[in-house]
């Protein structure tokens, strides 16, 4: 009796240490995808966009609205990233242009009182209470995964991340515009002088990072539901995941955003108090031991 | 007199509008929203010294005001410590933490910097509402008492809001009196010169890094300071002393009283209490508010208000000039201002 007591017991830590893990790569992914939007900002534009959480938000809200209004939730999913993408766009158009000549601080705040702004009008709009989002049938439910039994949603998820942080990292490393965009990273007065218009290639990365901070929202909302603070909230962990991962690398990005989640999943399955307190003191440790992030060349 | 040179008179000016001002503010508005405006230019003082004269932003100032709250409200309320042992012992933890984190934010500098200061803000901010038994988490922690000032057998009660209200801004007076002196000091000109470049500073022989350390550390111990009055004037510590909005609400003051100015946070303070105070009665939702109207200062008045009287001097100016040319039959034309 008490070795089968024993068995059962090891069997099930052995299952809640898998959905940990499993949990864990998913809230990687998703870290990962923040991180490059982040990134590339931060690479190119020189700035810590502190909007980029309330992106991330807008893209979970945007999806809701529009499964609601005419489109389903397929539909909405493909099209939220890109209504985000176009606020991002619009805000650099708008606002972050004015602000090149200036000190880089004034950018910072800008986005600040942005972050701040566009809560609030979620708020307004949405309203103060969470919403919950379902998956689509076809995703609902679990899988048995001989281990331990897992939702379907989170492992679509998983693949679906993995595609997209590839994609953006082919875009990058491979496309004609992926090499401007790492040129002027380098060198922005260069690329300038060569005779490509830099400021276009300033509002397309913004676009392009706000719209996979959207993309990140929107794909997670399922899983974690919807608040006017979920931006906030996720904002110092996608930082996290840049200063750990290496600033302005992508490979940097997605190692430090699996990190990330994998360290706070494992803690909350252990001591939950604990989780998100690990997480800044591993990034205290990397600065000390590593001040330049795992991958980062700067 | 207080190291305020009387031959200079602008400066006497000001010093003198200042003591006005102190002893004003208490019969415009409610004491206690007196003493708070006090308590938070303390605070954005001591932003207003590493942001404004030494050129680091740091988006984490909550950390040091919520520690020294913190550390101070749990020694008055359990070990029942006195008025002075409470303002040290806050202010020592605003320094200590100050030490700790700045250490480690400084591995990086620019925004990198900016962006861990903030980091470090959520973990400590954590730390408080996960720390439930210590800190009451998301309730706050209530039962902070206000000790009395004792001098030898003196004894002054600070329990009405108008003698607490006394109190601090006397302590404002004097922090306000070491800021000027720091600010003026070699140390404070060294500051300014790794403001201004710190390649070069690092080239004369400052350690720009070490510099940079300490007046980060009493930054923290000003900030914690402002903390332990933060507390004892609520009689209770919330979990928003800790937050990032009050980092956010910090830099907004130094920001829009004018940076790098010393009476700036004090101008600040006062314009966005009142603001808040005022606006909250037609829109409860503060935030959106205070998020408009930084967007407002950043792209339009980045001077801040030190700005906008420059600026209404310049128009007066210009409007009589034009009224003069109109007099003579000149047609005014529109002279355009590309000055930012």
């Amino acid at each position: 009796m008490e070795i089968e007591h024993e068995e059962t017991d090891a069997f099930m830590n052995v299952a809640l240490l898998a959905t940990a893990l499993l949990n864990g790569v998913v809230t990687g992914m998703i870290y990962a995808l923040l991180g490059i939007g982040l990134s590339l900002v931060l690479g190119l534009l020189n700035i810590p966009n502190f909007a980029h959480g309330v992106l991330y938000a807008l893209g979970a809200y945007f999806l809701i609205s529009m499964a609601q209004a005419w489109l389903g939730f397929w539909g909405s999913m493909l099209l939220a990233p890109f209504g985000v993408a176009a606020l991002g766009g619009l805000i650099e158009y708008a606002g972050v242009r004015r602000l090149y000549g200036v000190h880089p601080d004034y950018i910072l705040l800008l986005t600040f009182g942005l972050a701040l702004v566009l809560t609030e009008v979620i708020v307004l709009i949405w309203g103060p209470v969470g919403i919950t989002v379902l998956p689509p049938p076809i995703l609902a439910g679990g899988v048995d995964l001989g281990v331990t039994f897992y939702p379907k949603y989170r492992l679509a998820l998983m693949v679906v991340t993995l595609v997209l942080v590839l994609a953006t990292w082919l875009f990058i490393e491979k496309t004609k515009y992926g090499a401007i965009i790492r040129a002027g990273i380098e060198d922005r007065d260069m690329v300038n002088a060569l005779g490509i218009n830099i400021r276009r290639v300033f509002t397309v990365t913004f676009a392009t990072g706000a719209g996979l901070a959207g993309l990140a929202g929107a794909l997670v909302a399922p899983v974690r539901g919807l608040l006017p603070t979920m931006g906030i909230e996720i904002l110092p962990f996608a930082f996290v995941v840049v200063v750990v991962g290496g600033l302005g690398s992508l490979p940097g990005a997605i190692l430090g955003g699996l990190l990330v989640g994998v360290v706070q999943s494992l803690m909350t399955a252990m001591w939950a108090p604990g989780a998100d307190i690990v997480v800044f003191a591993a990034m205290a440790l990397v600065l000390l031991l590593q001040p330049q992030g795992l991958l980062g060349k700067r | 007199m207080l190291g305020i040179d009387t031959q200079r008179p602008h400066a006497f000016l000001a010093f003198t509008a200042l003591v006005a001002g102190l002893m004003l503010l208490p019969l415009v508005m409610r004491p206690i929203i007196a003493a708070d405006i006090c308590v938070f230019a303390i605070a954005a003082m001591a932003l207003n010294l590493i942001f404004g004269y030494t050129g680091m932003l740091s988006f984490g100032q909550a950390t040091f005001f919520g520690m020294g709250a913190y550390v101070s409200a749990l020694l008055m309320i359990h070990a029942s410590a006195n008025l002075y042992l409470a303002l040290l012992a806050g202010t020592l933890a605003g320094a200590v933490t100050a030490a700790v984190v700045g250490y480690l934010c400084l591995q990086r500098v620019g925004i990198y910097f900016i962006m861990l200061t903030f980091a470090f803000n959520q973990l400590f901010y954590f730390l408080a509402y996960k720390w439930t038994g210590l800190t009451g988490g998301d309730d706050g922690l209530p039962g902070v008492p206000r000790p009395p000032v004792t001098f030898g057998t003196l004894r002054l009660p600070l329990d009405t809001s108008v003698t607490y209200y006394v109190f601090v801004a006397v302590v404002f007076f004097l922090v306000f009196y070491v800021m000027k002196r720091l600010v003026e000091s070699p140390l404070g000109m060294i500051c300014q010169a790794i403001r201004e470049n710190p390649e070069r500073a690092a080239a004369v022989g400052y350690h720009v890094k070490r510099y940079q350390w300490l007046v980060f550390t009493i930054a923290g111990a000003f900030s914690g300071l402002a903390g332990v009055l933060y507390a004892m004037m609520y009689g209770i510590v919330p979990i928003e002393a800790i937050f990032w909005v009050t980092s956010g609400d910090i830099v907004f003051m130094v920001l829009i009283g004018g940076i790098g100015n010393l009476y700036g946070p004090l101008i600040g303070a006062v314009v966005l209490r009142w603001l808040s105070e005022t606006l909250s009665v037609l829109w409860h939702r503060w935030p959106l508010l205070s998020g408009t109207f930084l967007i407002i200062v950043v792209l339009f008045l980045r001077g801040g208000c030190v700005e906008v009287l420059e600026r209404g001097r310049e128009l007066l100016a210009r409007l009589d000039m034009r009224r003069k040319e109109a007099g003579y039959g000149v047609a005014a034309d529109g002279e355009t201002d590309e000055k930012f």
